[in-house]
């Protein structure tokens, strides 16, 4: 009784914050002091889903890059990860800071000189190109997220799992992975969320040949179109939902399937 | 352990991937760069169209119009892919200094084959272009509708804010400073800055300007300091401080005169147009300004301005600025990038740009230039009651000066006029 009320009210929270969306991305002309917009127009919506506007193709890089991103980080992170908790290291606190720098140095600093190298090497305007790009901001969240998860997993579980007779990979499968999930969840849904919104590394990497969401976004919202910015902004919104619903419903189902 | 041996071959065997991709990358650049010297600029320009013919270029443009684009994709793009079998492909841009800084890394880096073939820019980005030779080259000669239908001498074409274009890039499209009354209260426009000191204090209250640095109240300053000190001419050379300081105490002068007759006794000024457009929309002040002639129309069919809504220019003109397109130094495809610069220049796409049901935007072209049947159709655009006929505007137009003196002039604004 008591959780559906939470709930009920955390839905309404969000229906709060985006009915003004939902206005703005229908008026015409509404501006202060109108109450309400003086005129409901549909032009912002029929741009989106026109042919010509490259929506469609712009979701789809969009997940594309966000899937492919998170599982590099995935492949990158759970032995990073492991390896710091695990193992005794000289100057692991260097090896932290250098793994965490791209949170607190702006992503400018090194994005001139990764673009410098991408061009050098071919990766520019490729979509495995704009994958490695993205996991300059990205993996910090994800080694992050499964540092605090390896640290309820004693190593007491895996000696024994050991001394059954498992072999490394068996180890990692059945025993640390299963107390890894809700990390691996956390850090795949920021890892999701961050490359989403990606919009300077996207536009010089992918040289504008990549079109993502963000990339027909943000001139909406900075070019002073709040009606198409709003339309954009609710599509991102909703795709944003989507992929993290279908990761929880992914991660559900092999957690199932592990155990 | 095994883990880690694991790891660490899989991490090694990458940096060798990665050296190795290195070096083999920098060896083919290096073997292509002379090949590619072949330019199109030394060719006819039947040579450049045959070669254009099922090639795909990138147009890189600011993307925040719906109109805008919709003008790209539907009605040039088909277009031009029937008529010379060029394929347009438009990439929006947020910013167009996020072009500029790809080019310049792809400079530096020596990336030939490069996938920005057109750029919309002007003034700073088109500055900064130029200094770092980040475009093509002297392509307006080259271009048949350039030759034909634009007056690339006109001062207001030939320099871009102040900076020789050399045909590097050509005029798109104009925009031209007007203001913007009502003619409810104002029965005769001033045609002069003095008659609008005149006006100003017979309706003490009712005029005020965007405090600069707003993009609009700044080009305000530009005609007080044109008009007072004897004309734009003199700020077309390189800047000098000291000539500068004596031919603004003038202009000083006038705006401290006003200042006490604006609105609100001149205490405080709007800090954007867009606050301005609000105190006149809502009959605050009775005029505003702005460098969109059409936009007094549009305001109008939106109800946001008063019917009787008009715009006026002054007699020794008002700024206008243009927007050019250009070709980056290291397209892929620059003759396709010509003929489609080309077509965007043709009467046609011009006049339908200069459309309101497209763009609305004023032509580079000249019409004095264009077929009695073209003049006819351009007179039949509808473009509101509150614009000022395309006659009206070109006869009024002065140059923009060098960036330094706008930069001057809204620093000194702020001692001169704003503190008391």
């Amino acid at each position: 009784m008591k959780l559906s009320i939470i709930k009920f009210l955390v839905v309404l929270g969000i229906l709060f914050f985006l009915a003004p969306l939902v206005l703005t991305s229908l008026s015409a002309g509404w501006r202060w002091p109108m109450l309400w917009p003086a005129e409901i127009s549909w032009r912002s919506w029929e741009y989106l889903f026109s042919g010509q506007s490259q929506t469609g193709i712009a979701v789809f890089n969009s997940l594309l890059i966000a899937c492919g991103v998170t599982i590099v980080n995935l492949g990158l992170a759970i032995p990073a990860a492991y390896g710091l908790i695990r193992f005794p290291l000289k100057g692991k606190l260097i090896v932290q800071i250098i793994l965490f720098a791209p949170l607190v140095i702006p992503p400018f600093v090194s994005l001139m000189g990764i673009h410098f190298t991408f061009i050098r090497l071919g990766l520019t305007e490729s979509l495995p190109g704009l994958i490695l790009a993205h996991l300059t901001p990205t993996l910090p969240y994800m080694i992050w997220a499964l540092l605090s998860s390896y640290r309820t997993v004693g190593p007491e579980w895996e000696e024994q799992a050991r001394m059954l007779g498992a072999n490394g990979l068996q180890r990692m499968i059945h025993v640390v992975i299963p107390f890894l999930l809700p990390g691996i969840l956390a850090g795949s849904s920021l890892s999701i969320l961050v490359s989403l919104s990606q919009y300077l590394i996207t536009f010089l990497i992918g040289g504008g040949q990549v079109i993502t969401l963000p990339i027909l976004l943000f001139p909406f919202i900075s070019g002073g179109d709040p009606a198409l910015g709003a339309a954009y902004a609710l599509l991102f919104i909703g795709m944003a939902f989507l992929a993290l619903f279908i990761l929880d419903c992914l991660l559900k189902w092999s957690y199932r399937r592990v155990n | 352990m095994i883990l880690r041996k694991i790891f660490t071959s899989v991490i090694l065997s990458v940096l060798v991937a990665l050296m190795a991709g290195c070096t083999s990358q920098g060896q083919d650049q290096e073997k292509s760069q002379p090949s590619e010297q072949t330019t199109p600029l030394e060719k006819s320009w039947e040579e450049i169209s045959s070669t254009a013919k099922g090639k795909t270029v990138s147009l890189y443009m600011w993307g925040g119009s719906d109109s805008i684009n919709r003008y790209i994709d539907e009605w040039v793009a088909p277009r031009l892919k029937e008529q010379s079998g060029v394929t347009l492909k438009r990439v929006p841009v947020n910013d167009t200094k996020d072009v500029i800084n790809q080019l310049l890394t792809e400079k530096k880096a020596g990336k030939t084959n490069g996938s920005v073939d057109i750029i919309w820019l002007n003034g700073e980005n088109f500055k900064i272009a130029k200094e770092n030779q980040l475009l093509f080259g002297s392509i307006a000669p080259k271009l048949p509708n350039v030759q034909d239908y634009v007056a690339m001498g006109a001062p207001d074409l030939q320099y871009d804010f102040g900076i020789d274009t050399e045909g590097m890039e050509v005029p798109w499209g104009k925009a031209q400073y007007v203001f913007i009354y009502d003619s409810k209260h104002v029965a005769e426009p001033p045609k002069t800055i003095d008659e609008l000191k005149d006006w100003i204090k017979q309706n003490p209250g009712k005029f005020t300007y965007p405090a600069p640095p707003d993009f609009t109240g700044s080009a305000f300053l530009r005609h007080v300091l044109f008009e007072t000190s004897g004309g734009y001419e003199d700020f077309l050379k390189p800047f000098d401080q000291q000539i500068m300081d004596e031919k603004s105490q003038a202009a000083w002068a006038y705006l401290n005169e006003i200042k006490p007759d604006l609105w609100r006794k001149g205490e405080t000024y709007p800090e954007s147009l867009a606050k301005l457009d609000l105190l006149y929309s809502q009959g605050e002040v009775w005029m505003t300004m702005g460098y969109d002639a059409a936009r007094a129309s549009n305001e109008i069919k939106k109800g946001t301005f008063p019917e009787s809504t008009r715009t006026f220019v002054l007699d020794k003109g008002t700024l206008a600025n243009a927007h050019y397109l250009s070709i980056s130094f290291n397209s892929a495809q620059p003759d396709a990038a010509m003929v489609a610069i080309n077509y965007l220049l043709s009467p046609e796409a011009q006049i339908a740009k200069f459309d309101p049901r497209h763009w609305g935007e004023d032509m580079v072209l000249e019409p004095s230039k264009l077929s009695t049947e073209e003049q006819q159709q351009i007179n039949s655009i509808d473009r509101g009651v509150a614009t000022l006929p395309a006659e009206a505007l070109a006869k009024h137009k002065i140059p923009e000066i060098h960036a330094d003196y706008v930069d001057y002039l809204e620093k000194e604004w702020k001692t001169n006029v704003a503190k008391d």
